[in-house]
């Protein structure tokens, strides 16, 4: 076994090291490389010139909320293919299907995330593109502050240490709308800290459905959307 | 087993006495922290999955969030006690097999105590909202440095020891610790800078993190689980493993396999496509070790397993090999597409996971702490009735937690498979089994209280003092071994 030792070492190593190189390493300096593609004439995109678009960093502290919160442990923000699952199918989920956006996700939609928040667990929904599908904040807020609001069957937690309540002055105009049993007690309003708003604006800036630099135009998915 | 070690001379007994002695405190010090860190991990589990049933309960708190608790869990699962209780065994199993006394119990002890409060700050961070949402890594970037430096501390003894051994074979087992202990710094090491320290790619983070969860899986809880499985089984049936050739391909096909596995969790994930690929093609080749590893227990235990009744360890360590089996396939089965659209991302994910890291690796600690702490403590464990209190609850709640999570599972991913249907029914379809597994984790958290106060007895030297080891289903002292109890003729005893 002496002289066993270094090729019983040198195989631990190989068999560690080749798949962290072929699997990690060089697939990870490749997605890090990649850059906006530009739109070319022939994509008819409106309002974009390239995808993903580059913003600041404004969503980063949302993120951070939804990181630290643990939300990915039920929510996934990834949508399969239809080889690999019907979450295109599903509506909304794949995208604006309206129109005709609908598409699987893309390593690119994440560049603008300091991580990509794949998820665990599917408890709740895929928010992949929630940000197409609501776009009112106030519809946010309430689902935040207790999911109950607007699904008594939610299992979601409330999150109410976002939230701040406080004698009613002159009524905040981004006070929450809390009905029957969710009620504040009179005098009180509840309004949202500045964490609910940035993961708020982390929750909004979720979509995923931009067509793709030199992407073909979708049929069959805009297809079975408007069949719905 | 070599010919040397059968023979028990009265110099072997002495040797072998001196090592227990010389591995006691670092080995008793891994193990009752551990099985605190256990006992927390189950209580947090029982409580997240109260919330996941009654989601406004104790609704003033914002960290008994099921977001906060789940990690929580989890982290101290896997860091606290699983971790722990495997260092435990490896450095006994190491100094036993390489015949080497222990020099730096101190040093040992001093890593063990910085890995202690280093989950500590890190379980609580999490719990408290300071994670970062990345499964199983999910301490806050400070503390992996700690982390990992204790660990390399104890990797390093392991590795002195192996160096230092007497002459002859290298059993399996040996290399099976060797192994783990190369392997995990660097899969810990590479997640952590490229998840905490570099700007990259958004998407491989998530890659990594998957990467990590399974690696973790393959290259650590697997080879320290097997290791012990390797010595235990053999040590108590009384005969030499079935086949060392077949030990050796089963080690080599995971070694080479192991490295692959992580992206089938995410099959259709956002990256190129080869990836998710060969992940999935790794996970259904593993089950060639595997099976390797079926054929070897059973060869080895065939003809008397009746054994299993008396004898604790090797009744945990077969029910963790089993699961072991059951795992590999269940998990090739989910890296098909046909059913993977069903379970991934389901409660069967949590199913599986719990499956490896309970059901297979904490079952076969278990056994082997049954097995080592009498004879580093000169004493036996005071009750075997406890011993089959903590067997039967937590195996019962083990297999109620797997079963209950593959069929919600099923019943979720196809509430969510049928696209036109509301995404609640799958919410509604989950709750019920959500219920039963709180359920199993209040049961796993009961039987782990007795197995922690037999521990703390051990630990304080007020274990039963009579020669003959603690048998289930036989009073103290009517069997000196568990072959006796069983009535097969032994020459030399299990006892050594």
């Amino acid at each position: 076994m002496k002289k066993e030792f270094p090729r019983f070492i040198l195989g631990l190593a190989a068999a560690f090291i080749v798949p962290l190189l072929l699997l990690i390493v060089v697939p990870y300096l490749q997605l890090s490389s990649v850059e906006s593609v530009k739109y070319a004439e022939t994509d008819e995109v409106d309002n974009a010139w390239a995808y993903p678009s580059v913003w600041t960093g404004a969503n980063k502290d949302g993120e951070k909320i939804y990181a630290s919160l643990g939300c990915a442990y039920c929510h996934t923000q990834m949508i399969r293919p239809t080889y690999a699952g019907a979450d295109m199918w599903r509506k909304g989920w794949g995208g604006n299907e309206a129109d005709g956006l609908a598409r699987e996700t893309q390593p690119e939609d994440y560049n603008n995330d300091q991580h990509a928040m794949l998820g665990y667990m599917r408890i709740g929904q895929d928010l992949a593109n929630i940000g197409t599908r609501h776009t009112d904040r106030a519809w946010y807020h309430l689902k935040l502050y207790n999911a109950r609001t607007q699904n008594v069957d939610s299992n979601m937690p409330s999150y109410k240490l976002l939230y701040r309540k406080q004698p009613l002055g002159i009524k905040s105009e981004n006070a929450l709308k809390l009905e029957g049993r969710f009620a504040v007690e009179e005098g009180y309003e509840v309004i949202p800290t500045e964490k609910a708003e940035a993961l708020v604006d982390y929750l909004l800036s979720r979509k995923m459905d931009a067509k793709l630099p030199g992407q073909e135009k979708q049929e069959e998915v805009a297809e079975v959307s408007t069949a719905k | 087993m070599s010919e040397a070690m059968q023979e028990a001379s009265a110099q072997d007994v002495q040797e072998r006495a001196a090592i227990d002695r010389s591995v006691r405190f670092p080995v008793l010090f891994f193990f009752t922290s551990a099985a605190g860190w256990l006992f927390l991990a189950t209580l947090l589990g029982f409580a997240s999955a109260v919330k996941l049933a009654a989601p406004e309960l104790w609704d003033v708190c914002p960290t008994l969030s099921y977001g906060q608790l789940f990690p929580a869990h989890m982290d101290s699962l896997i860091y606290g006690w699983a971790m722990q209780a495997g260092f435990g065994v490896m450095i006994w199993l190491m100094a036993r097999l390489c015949r080497v006394e222990v020099k730096n119990a101190v040093t040992l002890i001093t890593a063990g105590f910085v890995w202690n409060v280093t989950v500590l700050i890190g379980v609580v961070a999490v719990w408290s909202g300071y994670g970062n949402s990345m499964p199983w890594i999910d301490f806050p970037a400070y503390l992996w440095p700690s982390l990992f430096l204790s660990y390399a501390v104890i990797a390093g003894s392991l590795m002195m020891m192996f160096r230092r051994r007497r002459e002859g074979d290298v059993y399996v087992s040996q290399k099976y610790i060797f192994a783990a202990a190369l392997w995990f710094p660097w899969i810990y090491a590479t997640a952590n800078l490229i998840i905490n320290h570099t700007g990259g790619s958004a998407v491989m983070s998530a890659g990594v993190n998957a990467w990590f969860m399974n690696n973790l899986i393959y290259f650590w809880f697997v080879p320290v689980g097997l290791s012990s499985a390797y010595y235990i089984i053999p040590k108590i049936v009384g005969r030499p493993i079935y086949s060392y050739q077949l030990a050796k391909i089963g080690f080599w096909a995971l070694a080479i396999l192991a490295g692959w596995t992580g992206f089938n969790r995410f099959l259709g994930g956002p990256f190129p496509s080869w990836m998710p690929a060969i992940s999935g093609a790794a996970i259904i080749l593993m089950i060639l070790p595997i099976g390797a590893v079926a054929v070897n227990f059973l060869g080895t235990i065939s003809g008397r397993s009746s054994l299993m009744r008396y004898s604790p360890s090797l009744r945990f360590t077969v029910f963790g090999g089993i699961m072991f089996n059951l795992y590999g396939l269940l998990i090739a089965f989910s890296s098909y597409f046909e059913v993977s659209r069903l379970l991934q991302f389901t409660f069967a994910t949590l199913g599986f996971d719990i499956m490896i890291i309970y059901g297979f690796f904490s079952m076969v600690m278990f056994g082997a702490i049954y097995f080592i702490v009498p004879r580093i403590t000169n004493c036996e464990w005071p009750s075997a009735k406890l011993i089959r209190f903590h067997f039967w609850y937590s195996s019962y709640a083990i297999i109620t937690i797997v079963a209950f999570m593959i069929f919600a599972g099923l019943a979720q991913g196809g509430a969510i498979d049928d696209w036109s249907g509301d995404f609640l029914d799958a919410v509604r379809r989950g709750k019920g089994y959500v219920v039963a597994l709180a359920i199993a984790w209040a049961l796993i958290s009961m039987a782990n209280l007795a197995f922690y106060y037999q521990l703390l007895m051990m630990f304080f030297g007020w274990g039963r003092k009579t020669d003959g080891p603690t048998l289930i289903h036989k009073n103290p002292g009517e069997a000196e071994s568990a072959e006796a109890a069983a009535g097969f003729a032994t020459e030399e005893t299990a006892k050594a």
